[in-house]
């Protein structure tokens, strides 16, 4: 396996945006090629599109040919568009990674995607109802924030955890997306205010929920040999983890432990050589305040049900003992499906090139991660990046 | 410029829910293999699969064991009675052919070794309790397919 590269990408701005699936492509294409100098689309060996649900939020499927076409880019190796509900766009850098490292394409894109709002917000959330299998849980009107509010019922029942150590984690994430020009939300929130929303779905308040978004970004992957042809500031994957266990609500390894993301970050630390104390930068999948608070307990940073705890010690703040989304995380920046993922590793590079404003910047970070959960969070992907 | 024509067109105002759009499951035998179930269902008995070969239990229920591969598979009661394991309430944003019913609770609900997700009637999140037995009940659309709920039995 050859090791592989990150050298460059861009991204749109996200949030409810008044452009088409195929603008926000456009866009997001158009940002990445301009990032890069000596990369045009015609060499562009491999295409992989992240796209959670194209076929249900703009009714077309066979996207990525749509994709290439939009930019000019002609892939001669690979193309394919990559599902795994709000990992998509981690399924798109990870077989664009697999491409580069196997030496089946010596330039590949990772383009994701994703427009949520529709006309009739009803077809939005009917979508996101048929992520859980559809026939048994979906139709219970089992889309992610009651499964979401049952696993923070759960721990809360469990480990004593409270609503407003989890509006915590909102107010961190929305503090650091207000450094974020490109995030859905740029207001800092108070806890009073997290508990206060809108009641979706109890103990899940508004702030407590990641949005719906429109967003797409783009990353080039490139073998690290190769690197420095196009940049000074790679950035380079170093370790990988993915773990799946079950489908079905009756099938999960348990609703208050993520068993599969423990098992997920073990073979990322593994791959990567490095230990849970070697991360300085955790970009994990925050879609609701009670998975970052999970995350915490899964990684190891704290001991399993003192999630709740880690936040309010202030550990996972820029200078606490991991700095857990300083992006501005899915609560702050919004969550177009295809699109997080890539969103979070171009955050990751302009970590490491200096290159975010100072109050969320993460000074001599060498090692980071970034982690999408999917489904009824059965799913852990994981990819680690190194600086050097 | 002149004789460009201009013409209002018609388009159906609504069309059927099955099968797009519809979250219950076509349940005849003309469209699964395990119809037995929703027969089941009809009689006000819960039932699944189980492996004859390995023991395991199955749900959701399949033709297929998925511990050991094997077809050969037996219906078995699951009882009327189970206890509620976690709820919430859908407050805001439901799914198409939901909005009449909210505020609704959803739960979990523990029957034996099996946690099974559904609709909780006749409650509202306050007054809810997790370890609370609750008990089955039938319901059953305009179109004849029937589907499974609890309810409190207090």
């Amino acid at each position: 396996m050859r090791k592989v590269a990150i050298v460059g990408g861009g991204a749109t701005k996200c949030g409810k945006r008044e452009a088409t699936w195929r603008e926000l492509v456009q866009e997001a294409g158009k940002a990445m090629f301009d990032n890069v100098d000596n990369i045009s689309p015609k060499d562009v060996e491999a295409l992989l599109v992240g796209a959670a649900q194209p076929e249900r939020f703009t009714f077309q499927v066979h996207v990525a040919p749509m994709v290439a076409e939009h930019l000019g880019i002609t892939p001669t190796k690979v193309i394919a568009t990559t599902e795994l509900m709000c990992a998509s766009g981690q399924a798109a850098i990870r077989y664009a990674w697999a491409c580069v490292a196997s030496g089946i394409a010596d330039v590949a894109v990772a383009l994701g995607v994703e427009k949520m709002y529709m006309p009739n917000m009803a077809e939005a959330q009917t979508n996101m109802t048929c992520v859980l299998d559809r026939e048994w849980d979906g139709v219970n009107a089992m889309s992610a924030p009651p499964f979401f509010a049952m696993t923070a019922q759960r721990h809360m029942y469990e480990f004593g955890t409270t609503k407003e150590q989890m509006a915590l984690v909102s107010v961190k994430n929305h503090h650091y997306s207000t450094m974020n020009p490109i995030a859905q939300f740029q207001k800092e929130v108070t806890v009073e205010k997290v508990l206060q929303s809108l009641m979706i779905a109890p103990p899940l308040s508004l702030f407590d929920c990641s949005g719906i978004t429109d967003g797409a970004a783009g990353v080039f992957i490139v073998p690290a040999e190769d690197a420095k042809k196009y940049t000074d500031t790679p950035m380079y994957i170093v370790g990988s983890g993915q773990a799946n266990i079950g489908n079905a609500i009756n099938n999960l390894a348990s609703i208050s432990e993520w068993v599969p993301l423990k098992l997920a970050v073990k073979e990322a630390l593994r791959t990567a050589k490095i230990s849970v104390n070697d991360i300085d930068i955790a970009e994990l999948h925050d879609c609701f305040t009670i998975s970052e608070i999970m995350e915490y307990e899964a990684f190891g940073w704290c001991e399993k049900g003192k999630g709740g705890e880690f936040i309010e010690d202030g550990e996972p703040y820029i200078g606490g003992k991991v700095a857990v989304n300083p992006r501005g995380g899915l609560l702050g920046c919004g969550h177009p499906l295809g699109a997080t993922a890539i969103l979070q590793s171009i955050d990751i590079l302009h970590q490491f090139r200096g290159e975010v404003p100072r109050g969320r910047y993460v000074k001599d970070a060498e090692t980071a991660v970034t982690h999408n959960l999917s489904g009824a969070a059965n799913v852990h992907s994981l990819l680690v990046y190194s600086r050097g | 410029m002149g004789n460009v024509e201009f013409e209002k067109i018609k388009r159906p105002e609504n069309i059927k829910l099955p099968y797009m759009l519809d979250f219950y499951p076509l349940e005849d035998e003309k469209n699964t293999r395990i119809s037995q179930f929703f027969k089941s269902l009809r009689e006000g008995r819960l039932t699944t699969t189980k492996c004859k070969e390995c023991g395991n239990l199955l749900w959701p229920p399949r033709i297929v064991c998925s511990g050991c591969l094997s077809d050969k598979l037996e219906w078995v009661d699951l009882g009327v009675e189970g206890e509620l394991y976690a709820f919430t309430e859908m407050k805001a944003g439901p799914p198409l052919g939901f909005a009449q019913d909210v505020p609704f609770c959803i739960g979990m609900v523990k029957i034996g070794s099996l946690l099974i997700s559904a609709r909780i009637d006749d409650a509202r999140y306050e007054n809810l309790k997790i370890g609370e037995r609750v008990k089955l009940k039938i319901v059953e659309l305009e179109d004849g397919r029937v589907f499974y709920r609890f309810r409190r039995i207090n």
